[in-house]
């Protein structure tokens, strides 16, 4: 009834309207203020620190320092970050110290009072400064570091991995044509138009309230609760309205900061960072660096792929093992190549953390291997759609790892994009410049980790859901609830959908991964098929017939196939309330399931994820005007065709699609995190980082959306919200190449990058 | 600190003298470098009521005068009887972004002396000068000699911009502003100016400190190409996180010409 | 120590009287003062358009307006933009077209599409993007954004 429909999102009048409340809307009584004192060095020593005039202050009410923290380290896959410094900083910008008052300009006046003496110490900036003989270590401890998954880490390599499958060397040395470069890409950053923020609540027995901008409830709670030594259950965390994630938005420092200072001070603290705060401490997208080789026979069947890459991991490992895991998975791309070999490393230097963003490792993975297939299909003479046909992988391969894949449109997708290109109306270039055509493809995961939903009927029939899953903006309220409701053939304004609480709420890992949709929609619609069959059971008894003669009719009614009596919802609901059976709910929780790799196929070493997720396909074809004087370069027009598996909310899809491809021209073409030579972070304002605006984007970017269910999830659906980020920059790449012949290997292509691959033409 | 309101020039120019005090004309550079802690003045005085200051009258000689505090839109919207006035009205279009062309002024803009905000260069090549008040009474600049280095010009202390002057020129020139920045709306890596008649008088901004000004310039393709060559070789333009200064060289013949070109269409 | 001063501002047709610190921007004193959250802060140096107001029924940045400097100049917030009624046709409009993901750029756009068609009814689709350029979206790619102001156009009498 309401999936494949486009029902407005549940909370888009609030947000028109200007109602909707994110965390800096919140107000509570006694509410201080958080001020930080960051780290003006890429690397040092903490000699001191002395709080004794900030705490003197009249206002100041609560101050925390490295000195305070006396537990383990915290962290993702490796544990080798503290709330606030100690003993060392590692990036400028990391927070050495935390203080709350009762005032925005008491408490910077108290942080700007705050003394800290360090011993600077040689920095490490780059990969190769971190690789280099005699570089400073970042983590001298590294080998006692707690590590959920063994990293192989040494010197200032935080992780390495790799992935193996058939014979590379060998298949190299007896094909007919080899290509071989190297590609570099920036540190982009998730520019989310809300800053990371929260506000910690404390009651009298000093149980934590946080209300975060967030993408997961119960992965902050788990944070805050491990850095402030503290069990989970003395942690609540509720998720405000989510003004963009991107990936930006887990558990960081600023949640436990905002926690200490609560239940120092006993008062409501508020900590929500500046724009320019939030580029220097946070996290941004791993800079890397990726080398492959490419071989194929003459007839353009690609036999062998060798990749290399390094990530810069910045000053803390973050999520960046399962990152690593990902691009070295995504870098063989979604071909049927026997021969394929990715070894990876990730390496940690003396600036923000990187960590999650949109795409999370496949990005940079597909900049360089999608450019290379066009670079490969030159050397052969090949068309560049061709090539990819030929080689593309289809339903029933393995992706590397392993991995079954039961569903796989991709071929659809690249016939569908070159066939509405081909078919548009033609579009003139700009007066001067040269048009270009370029394509990409791209496979990504939807999937990963534990997720659950609970369904229950009200007492007029009407039905109550709830799950962990936080709408980060993508839309995920809204397709939850048309799961549930379609499911009982109810209208959406039958079904309530609870804000996420960890006091309260099922248990959801992260919005992230492209998993909404996937794992907490097949939870939700498990859960409510379950809370039907209850409904059915009661039916029967009531109309004394069989669960098998039972139909549910549109409405919330329950009839006796093919005669028109019924009970309704509201009836059923009353019985089970008030007569006969109790209260009707259902809960399903479940973890990802999937076939996980094969190690009968490939040699996995040290890969952070154990599975993955079920797989999408994606391709994008674009047309860009070049200007060959200038090297500036312009998006005319894109397709991008999208597998969703079946498309719950299809508008919803065509935004989350079209917003990832303007995201990726901006990864493509715009957007650098720069450091100086001191390890600070120059890019700090948007007046220096650049996003594109609406003149810098094309108004038509056709999202074709595709539809080939998954089989495991009750109503096929599969997650979108990555895979369109990660074709723009290939394709885009490609397009220039198509253009002008010209060849840019590093991002963002500016045009001053591409002025110069202009002229080594 | 102090915020004041003058309605007069003269009590303006008594609020300014004080140590730290500043002017506030629109707002829309100051006010963010005073939320960015880049600024903090003891004392503001605003020039929102001063009506001497607003107001586009054209002089006897055929000049133009504009009102400092006549903001970037009024600006773009001028239907300009002269060259250098059109090519300022081109160049206020390309400010920042519709709101901030709504408050934002001529004459905050030409004292901030941002070297890659659109103005300078245009004044430059306009021949424009740049009339600045004080209490002492007004004195006129040329734009050549107001822009003196970054965020510096020849305004003294205490001293407002009170007025731009933009001249005739002859009756046949026409003019055009060529912008070249990463995205929309952005300051420029490289802007040239550019008012044609017989020969070509040209501007170019964001090489330097100030803009760079060659007049005199040969119409025909391959003059103007070398000669726009000669500025490049001569220029000494900053590396910064936009563009480097090998690039920026690389691109200023191809932008002058096409300056050139657009304004002979 | 910043001064403070006593102002009365005209915001959404009704006067207000407060006290806030001279260096208070417009955007500091609507979300604190005045308790009006609709207006956002992405930046709060002038380039996201997050905070834009009407002022003097003109775009503005109210991260870049002094509350101080704006005198009885009317201002009005995304609050003020529907009158009575639950939505005005810019954003019933924005709501249907699935323009809105996150919904912290809404505002700003709500207030800039509501001043384009207040001066051009049947704005183009490059007046409409003219207008829209000094507004941030991350999440949409603005291609809703534009289908939403297209339809309004098309509908306007």
């Amino acid at each position: 009834m309401t999936i494949g429909l486009n029902p407005p999102r549940l909370e888009a009048g609030d947000k028109a309207t200007g109602r909707a409340r994110y965390v800096d809307d919140i107000e509570l009584p006694g509410m201080l203020y958080a001020a930080l004192v960051t780290s003006p060095h890429a690397h040092a020593r903490i000699i001191g620190c002395r709080v004794d005039a900030a705490r003197a202050m009249p206002g100041v009410k609560a101050i925390v320092t490295g000195d305070d923290l006396k537990g383990p380290r915290s962290g993702g896959i490796i544990k080798d970050e503290s709330m606030v410094a100690r003993g060392r900083v590692r990036y400028v910008g990391e927070i050495v110290a935390a203080v709350a008052a009762v005032d925005r300009e008491t408490a910077s006046r108290a942080a700007e009072a705050i003394e800290v003496a360090y011993e600077p110490l040689p920095a490490a900036l780059s990969i190769d400064q971190a690789l280099a003989a005699g570089a400073p270590i970042l983590h001298e401890d590294y080998a006692s570091y707690v590590k959920t998954v063994p990293g192989g880490g040494h010197d200032n390599t935080a992780f390495d991995s790799s992935v193996e499958e058939g014979d590379v060397e060998r298949a190299l040395r007896e094909c007919d044509v080899i290509v071989e470069s190297t590609w570099e890409t920036q540190a982009q950053h998730h520019l989310y138009l809300e800053t990371n923020g929260c506000v910690a609540d404390v009651d009298a027995a000093g149980r934590i309230t946080l209300h975060a901008t967030c993408q997961s409830v119960h992965h902050i709670q788990q944070r805050v609760a491990e850095e402030l030594g503290e069990p989970t259950a003395r942690v609540r965390v509720l998720a405000t309205r989510v003004g963009g994630g991107f990936g930006g938005k887990h558990a960081s420092n600023i949640h436990s900061i905002a926690a200490w200072l609560a239940r120092a001070a006993r008062r409501p603290v508020k900590l929500v960072l500046s724009r320019t705060q939030d580029f220097e401490i946070q996290r941004s997208r791993h800079p890397a660096r990726i080398w492959i080789k490419t071989g194929a026979r003459r007839d353009g069947t690609i036999v062998a792929r060798d990749v290399r890459v390094i990530l810069d991991g910045g000053a803390y490992a973050d999520e960046s093992p399962a990152v690593l895991a990902f691009a070295l998975l995504m870098s063989r791309g979604p071909y049927r190549i026997p021969n394929a070999r990715a070894r990876g490393q990730v390496v940690y230097t003396n600036k923000l953390r990187a960590g999650s963003f949109r795409g999370f490792g496949n990005p940079q993975a597909s900049f360089a291997g999608e450019s290379q297939i066009d670079e490969l299909a030159a050397k052969l003479g090949m068309d560049p759609v061709e090539i990819r046909l030929k080689n593309a992988m289809r339903p029933n391969d393995t992706a590397f790892g392993g991995e079954a894949v039961r569903s796989c449109v991709l071929t659809e997708c690249l016939t569908r994009v070159r066939d509405a290109q081909g078919q548009a109306p033609p579009l003139k270039p700009r007066s001067g410049r040269k048009r270009g055509v370029g394509y990409a493809v791209m496979s990504h995961v939807s999937g990963l980790m534990g997720t659950a939903a609970s369904v229950s009927l009200l007492s007029d029939g009407s039905v109550a859901l709830a799950t962990g899953c936080v709408d980060i903006g993508q839309g995920s309220d809204t397709i939850l609830v048309q799961i549930c409701a379609d499911a009982l053939k109810l209208p959406i304004e039958r079904v309530s959908y609870a804000p996420q609480d960890t006091d309260s709420s099922p248990y959801n890992w992260k919005t992230a991964g492209s998993r909404s949709t996937y794992m907490t929609g097949r939870a939700v619609a498990v859960a409510t098929t379950e809370v039907r069959e209850k409904m059915l059971e009661h039916a029967g008894e009531m109309m004394e017939c069989g669960v098998a003669d039972l139909e549910l009719r549109p409405g919330g009614a329950i009839g006796i196939k093919g005669v028109p009596k019924t009970v309704s919802f509201k009836e059923i609901a009353m019985r089970s309330l008030y007569r006969a059976g109790g209260p009707i709910a259902a809960h399903h929780g479940f973890v990802f399931d999937g076939p996980g790799f094969d190690p009968k196929r490939a040699a996995i070493n040290r890969l952070a994820f154990a599975n993955l997720g079920v797989y999408t396909f994606g391709a994008h074809c674009v047309e860009v005007d070049v200007d060959e004087a200038t090297g500036a370069v312009e998006v005319r027009r894109a397709w991008c065709a999208h597998d969703a598996g079946r498309a719950i909310n299809p508008v919803s899809c065509e935004g989350q699609i079209q917003g990832g491809f303007v995201q990726g021209i901006g990864y493509a073409l715009t957007e650098a995190m720069q450091w100086n030579d001191e390890g600070w972070l120059t890019t700090v304002t948007l007046a220096d980082y650049k996003v594109p605006g609406i003149l810098d984007t094309p108004p038509e970017i056709h999202a074709i959306v595709l539809e080939d269910p998954d089989p495991s999830h009750p109503v096929g659906a599969k997650g979108i919200g990555e895979p369109s980020l990660v074709g723009a920059a290939p394709a885009i790449a490609n397009a220039i190449h198509n253009a002008t012949g010209a060849r840019a290997r590093t991002l963002p292509m500016t045009p001053e990058r591409v002025l110069d691959a202009l002229d080594a033409r | 600190m102090e915020y004041v309101a003058p309605s007069t020039l003269e009590e303006a120019y008594r609020a300014l003298d004080a140590d730290d005090a500043r002017c506030l004309a629109g707002g829309q550079s100051l006010v963010a470098m005073m939320n960015l802690g880049i600024v903090s003045p003891s004392r503001l005085v605003s020039l929102r009521r001063i009506s001497a200051l607003r107001g586009i009258t054209a002089e006897r000689d055929g000049s133009l005068r504009i009102g400092a505090m006549t903001s970037h839109a009024e600006l773009a919207a001028l239907d300009a009887p002269v060259a250098g006035a059109a090519l300022l009205a081109q160049a206020a279009r390309v400010v920042a972004y519709p709101a901030v062309r709504a408050f934002g002024t001529l004459g905050g803009s030409v004292a901030h002396a941002d070297p890659a905000a659109d103005y300078p260069v245009a004044l430059v090549a306009a021949d424009a000068v740049i009339e600045v008040g004080s209490a002492a009474g007004n004195r006129r600049i040329p734009a050549t000699d107001f822009f003196r280095a970054l965020f510096e010009t020849a305004l003294g202390r205490s001293e407002i911009v009170t007025a731009i002057i933009v001249p005739a020129g002859p009756a046949a020139s026409r003019a055009a502003y060529e912008k070249l920045s990463l995205v929309a709306g952005d300051f420029a890596i490289l802007s040239v100016a550019a008012i044609v008649e017989r020969t070509a008088r040209v501007a170019v901004g964001c090489c330097g400190p100030r803009p760079i000004l060659a007049t005199g310039l040969a119409l025909n393709d391959t003059a103007l190409r070398e000669a726009a060559r000669k500025i490049a070789d001569a220029s000494d333009p900053p590396s910064d996180h936009r563009a480097s200064a090998a690039y920026r060289r690389k691109i200023l013949p191809e932008l002058v010409c096409r300056a050139v070109r657009a304004a002979q269409q | 120590m910043t001064s403070k001063l006593p102002m009365t501002l005209n915001v959404n047709g009704e006067p207000h009287d407060l006290i806030a610190a001279t260096t208070a921007t417009l955007l500091d004193v609507l979300r604190s003062s005045l308790e009006l959250t609709g207006t956002k802060r992405g930046c709060n140096h002038g380039v996201c358009g997050a905070c834009t107001v009407l002022l003097d029924g003109k775009l503005a940045r109210s991260c870049l307006t002094l509350a101080v400097d704006v005198g009885e100049r009317p201002v009005t917030t995304v609050e003020g933009i529907s009158g009575n009624e639950a939505f005005s046709p810019v954003q019933q409009a924005l709501i249907d077209a699935g323009a809105i993901q996150c919904g912290f750029c809404t505002p700003g756009f709500v207030i800039a599409l509501s001043e384009l068609f207040a001066r051009e009814p049947h704005a183009g689709r490059e007046q409409i993007r003219a207008a829209l350029s000094g507004n941030l979206c991350r999440c949409s790619g603005y291609v809703k954004i534009i289908e939403a102001a297209e339809s309004l156009a098309g509908a306007a009498p």
